[in-house]
């Protein structure tokens, strides 16, 4: 066991007076609250934290932060954890993911023997032929299919989402984002600091007291200036006008939280990832990065090994030596790439490191743990987001930002190097730049928003960028040494395979990403991605600079698909009377957004009993505008095809809307309630639709009529009284004269009703009898109904729903626009030609309605079918009989229970049209039936005799 | 005059433990009077509202707010409001539509009320874009909403009305996203 904990450090973050219990590999492990799981299994003395995706090679921690592309696990029923960045908690089952049958013996690194042959692109170029022998590759290779496994009976986490603008957001916590956060926020702006690890402080934190002390300076700093700062939280992706996904992984009520800011200005200061160096067995458990060594010794007190080589090129290196020595580690050699010297290769097993071969000669070193401090990797990716093209310097051996815009600001190690009060120095010069750039941006907006606060003066200008540089030290470009090794951890990506791809001719760095899936693992390239464009540019005799890099896009860090999708808003609509329909045993039905009543149980019966008694259906939806103004005509002229100059106070009519394109828009009737004052109804999902056509006529073509439209659909509270006794029961709750002298059919009257002021009560029906439709102020919606209940329990009354509804206006002959109707259903074929007045100046669809009344449209029709026991689904074919030839469709169909037939609407060609003329219909199974075309629409009291009784 | 048996039914029609005093708190005031006005250029009622677009000011009672650019939105007790349709001026193209029964109207008041907001809605409430009598409207959790914001003794307060089918979806919403703040119905 070369791995344990050490005596308390003074940096540590974790709390030993916390101990946590938690089973790693299936047995019993202990470690402490600050732990990340990584460091606590280290600590137990574990080398090896998983296996790789392709070859099954053990790995061990190798960079100890959130982009170790070793440390993934499973907890419990979640997968692909990273384990070296997810905080230890008390009884968590951890698990190495996809071995077999252990971490320490998986048959499946068997894959290694065929290593050779499983080079880049194998799968493409193997699986392929013959393809009728897919399936079972892919049952096959599904068995070596990487990551965890995802249990579909866990439950679902809850995701939450936000939205901010705040003036400036600072990605990055370290010292120069700590900095430029406080500088800005001291200058006024709202900034918010969002942090990629659990702790501020950057390299600092794993730094000697001294730093850690500034650390904590500069974050109380940050605090005391009111910034907002949310640590283990990832800025994902930079898009337009500065829009950013922020995704908070800690967070009190949430798994992850999605954070949508728009910020006024960006600054990026997100550090240097440090890079891995290219040799043979540089994925044995046992090598690291400078890093990782600091971290496991200065913040989780863990000895990395008891033997090591260090191959430094930098300071990070250096500090990494004088900590394994304080940490007791023996430091076998150090190998300084300053000074032109090199590692070759690690030998030993596969589970741990032996031996380290120095230099080029046989000059083998035993040691358990080899540390590479070889350069860095700048995250440029937001700044990709932005525009940018970051520049490679060879003298420094990385990346740099090129050109940015106004609104985006790179500080810290992104854009050189400094001691750190030199990176502090720049942090706050960006910060107050910031400040600056975001109150001008700011002057613009309020300035633009009517309702925000007044903005005097002229604009400010925008601050121009007069920050010091920081310097770029010199770097030796290290990327890889005399033999080949692993370049991708994620992927199993070796320098061998891309010299190879670059040899097959996917020599550009794009192409060869893709080919070898190079940069495409969870890491997302920020330790991959030099490496490989270094390979290739040695592969191809070019500089780095030539072969260039491949582009960064969103997301910086891998998300969940649950914090993508945040929280689950689904609006829901209801009546004023849904309580007392499921009170009442009330089926639900979504209809668009709002729930109604499909039935109470039997919707024959309950057509049954409107036809002999009465009933009452809630029919809120039902769209309904108000229309005030002497144009008001004009309107209904322009939008319906029928006329209205001259519809009567106290009259109700119907009528059709027509798209230019001469389509069924809507249908429905519209009252004229006093001399200057409209009640228009709309089908229930063409409210919405209906109130956006008016006013787009009145506020683009009529800015001049005189007309108010006003939604009030639910307003009202709607409600019709349907059946031979409806006249009965509406009577004893109104002193409104029903009789059909007073109140004849297609009439609107206003009035009180069950003592409720304010009512409309028109008298139309859609289910083909006497009926009464009531629009009641919505909040004594309930009161209303629940009064027809009781006043109605002698004259039979029950409620219906939906379905019964449906059943009538078929046997009606009544058409549903959406429903009879589609897309491309034009008016004529709804058979309602004399409600198209041609004779009127103009209306909306005229001009197409003009040749259409003369063309050969389909007809909708009423059918019957000749096996009354058959009801086709809606949507059957009509063919031409012995053939597939497609001739129409059925649009609607039921069971009658009035008329105890199958019936139906149907649109059909003109030829078939005729009344008795037979149609054959092709059932769902293939069957074919047939069906009579009907005289009438209505295949119930076609005179109307029930209706107008 | 309705029947001494009836009453306003809120679309809120769930139970919740009542909290006052809470540091952020939700209230149904759904059961307010609520009147929607346009006026065309003008007129002398719009004149006599006398408040431009985007803003509100408080009138005796009545909340007078300038929803859109021809449109205006009365709130407030009933007398006061019906008062001061009363008294509005005739002439020219005016409409008057009562939207008391149509709209759900919840008030959310406290220090942590802009923060709930954000939960649930994607426009800048910071003070500078969303001053004390601001109006404006937007998708609250899903749902259109006229958005005033209406502070009360100095504390963030905002109303927020939306059709009324949507009134008890809404309230729980809110209630959802002020959670971690600890919101109490009030």
């Amino acid at each position: 066991m070369t791995l344990s904990r050490l005596p308390q450090q003074s940096g540590e973050v974790i709390d030993r007076t916390q101990p946590l219990t938690f089973t790693w590999n299936g047995r019993p492990a202990t470690g402490f609250a600050g732990d990340t799981i990584a460091s606590a299994v280290a600590a137990d003395g574990n080398r090896i934290m998983s296996r790789s995706m392709k070859y099954h090679r053990p790995r061990g921690l190798l960079t100890a932060d959130y982009w170790d592309p070793n440390g993934f696990v499973q907890v419990g029923d979640e997968p692909n954890v990273r384990s070296a960045h997810r905080l230890l908690e008390q009884g968590l089952t951890v698990e190495p993911q996809n071995v077999w049958p252990s971490l320490e013996y998986d048959v499946k690194s068997a894959n290694q023997l065929v290593g050779r042959f499983l080079s880049p692109g194998f799968y493409y170029k193997t699986f392929t032929r013959p393809q009728k022998l897919w399936p079972a590759y892919a049952k096959v290779l599904t068995q070596f299919a990487p990551g965890g496994t995802v249990d579909i009976d866990s439950s679902m986490d809850y995701f939450d989402k936000r939205y901010t603008h705040p003036d400036v957001v600072v990605a990055g916590g370290g010292p120069a984002g700590l900095a430029s956060a406080t500088a800005a926020a001291e200058a006024g702006a709202s900034v918010l600091l969002v942090e990629h690890e659990h702790h501020l402080g950057g390299h600092l934190r794993w730094g000697s007291d001294a730093d850690r002390a500034v650390a904590a300076e500069l974050e109380r700093a940050a605090r005391a200036a009111d910034v907002e700062i949310l640590s283990d939280s990832t800025v994902t992706g930079r898009y337009e006008d500065n829009w950013l996904g922020i995704v908070q992984r800690s967070h009190p009520i949430a798994s992850e939280r999605l954070i949508k800011a728009r910020a006024k200005t960006l600054i990026v200061a997100a550090g240097l990832i440090e890079r891995p160096y290219v040799f043979y067995g540089n994925d044995r458990p046992g090598v690291m990065l400078s890093g990782a060594v600091r971290r496991l010794i200065n913040m989780y007190a863990v000895k990395p090994g008891t033997r090591a080589v260090v191959f430094t090129a930098n300071e990070s290196g250096d500090a990494a030596i004088a900590d394994l020595e304080r940490a007791g580690v023996e430091i076998a050699a150090v190998v300084d790439g300053r000074k032109g010297e090199q590692i070759h290769s690690t030998k030993g097993s596969q589970k741990k490191i032996e031996q380290v071969k120095v230099g080029l000669g046989d000059s083998y070193v035993d040691a358990d743990l080899c540390v590479t401090a070889v350069g860095w990797t700048a995250p440029t990716s937001l700044l990709n987001m932005s525009g940018d093209r970051p520049v490679y310097d060879p003298s420094a051996a990385r990346f740099f930002p090129a050109q940015t815009p106004d609104n985006v600001l790179a500080t810290g190690g992104l854009v050189g190097d400094g001691s750190v009060e030199e990176l502090v120095e720049h942090g706050r010069e960006t910060g107050l730049l910031a400040a600056g750039r975001a109150a001008a941006i700011k002057h613009r907006l309020q300035a633009a928003t009517i309702r925000a606060t007044d903005v005097s003066g002229a604009e400010p200008e925008m601050p121009i960028d007069a920050r010091g540089a920081l310097e770029r030290r010199p770097h030796p470009e290290l990327y890889r040494s005399t033999t080949h090794g692993i370049v991708d951890y994620s992927e199993d990506v070796s320098s061998k395979d891309l010299v190879s791809a670059a040899k097959e001719g996917y020599d550009s760095v794009e192409l060869l990403k893709r080919y070898t899936t190079a940069t495409m693992g969870p890491a997302q390239g920020k330790l991959e991605t030099v490496n490989t464009v270094a390979v290739l540019a040695e592969a191809r005799g070019e500089t780095i600079a030539e072969v260039g890099t491949t582009i960064w896009r969103p997301p910086y860090a891998p998300l969940t698909l649950g914090a993508l999708a945040g929280r689950i808003f689904e609006p829901e609509r209801v009546s004023s009377i849904q309580p007392w329909h499921e009170a009442n045993g009330a089926t639900p039905i979504l209809a668009g957004q709002w729930i109604r009543s499909e039935h109470y149980g039997d919707p024959q019966a309950e057509v049954r009993n409107v036809r002999q008694n009465v009933g009452i259906i809630d029919v809120t939806p039902l769209g309904k505008l108000d229309l005030q103004g002497p144009d008001t005509p004009k309107l209904l002229n322009l939008l319906y095809t029928n006329k209205w100059s001259k519809l009567s106070v106290g009259s109700v009519r119907y009528g059709i809307m027509c798209a230019e394109d001469g389509v069924v828009l809507d249908d429905g009737v519209t009252g004229r309630l006093s001399e200057n004052r409209w009640l228009m109804t709309t089908t229930s999902s063409g409210a919405g639709t209906i109130w956006e056509w008016a006013e787009n006529w009145l506020q683009t073509e009529h800015p001049d009529w005189d007309v108010h439209v006003t939604p009030v659909t639910t307003a009202f509270t709607s409600i019709n009284i349907a059946g031979p006794n409806a006249r009965t029961l509406l009577a004893r709750l109104t002193d409104v004269d029903l009789s059909s002298d007073a109140f004849d059919y297609m009439h609107v009257r206003t009035g009180a009703v069950a003592g409720i002021e304010d009512c409309i009560m028109w008298r139309i029906g859609f289910t083909g009898e006497l009926s009464f439709e009531i629009h009641v102020p919505a909040g004594y919606g309930l009161h209303v109904w629940e009064t027809l209940m009781a006043e109605g329990s002698d004259l039979g009354i029950a409620p219906f729903g939906l379905e019964a509804q449906r059943i009538m206006r078929l046997e009606k002959g009544h058409f549903i626009v959406g429903q009879d109707t589609d897309g491309l259903t034009k008016a004529p074929t709804t058979g309602l030609n004399a409600l198209i007045k041609m004779d009127k100046d103009d209306f909306v669809g005229k001009p197409e309605l003009g040749w259409s009344l003369e063309a050969d449209l389909p007809i909708l029709v009423s059918v019957q079918m000749s096996d009354p026991t058959i009801v086709p689904p809606e949507a059957s074919q009509i063919v031409r009989p012995g053939t597939n030839e497609i001739l129409g469709r059925i649009t609607s169909s039921r069971y009658s229970p009035t008329i105890e037939k199958s019936i139906g609407l149907a649109q059909v060609p003109a030829e078939l049209s005729a009344a008795g003329t037979e149609v054959t219909i092709v059932l769902t199974n293939g069957d074919r039936t047939t069906a009579t075309v009907m005289e009438h629409h209505a295949h119930f009291d076609p005179e109307g005799s029930r209706l107008r009784a | 005059m309705p029947d001494e048996t009836a009453s306003f039914k809120s679309p809120v029609l769930n139970t919740y433990t009542i909290v006052e005093g809470a540091e952020l708190q939700l209230i149904d005031e759904s059961s307010k009077s609520k009147f929607v006005i346009r006026a065309a250029p003008g007129t002398p009622a719009r004149a006599s509202l006398a408040q431009v677009f985007a803003g509100s000011r408080r009138s005796n009672d009545v909340l007078i707010a300038g929803t859109r650019p021809d449109e205006w939105m009365l709130l407030g007790p009933s007398e006061p409001v019906h008062r001061r349709i009363a008294e509005l001026p005739e002439g020219g193209h005016v409409s008057v539509v009562d939207w008391t029964h149509g709209r759900a109207q919840f008030r959310l008041t406290g220090t942590a009320a802009t923060r709930t907001l954000e939960k649930v809605c994607s426009l800048d409430w910071s003070d500078a874009m969303m001053p004390d009598g601001a109006v404006t409207s937007g998708s609250v959790a899903m749902v259109t909403c006229d958005l005033i914001r209406s502070d009360v003794d100095s504390t963030p307060s905002y109303l927020i009305l939306c059709d009324r089918s949507f009134g008890q979806y809404l309230f729980d919403a809110l209630i959802d996203a002020g959670d971690e703040f600890g919101l109490s119905v009030g």
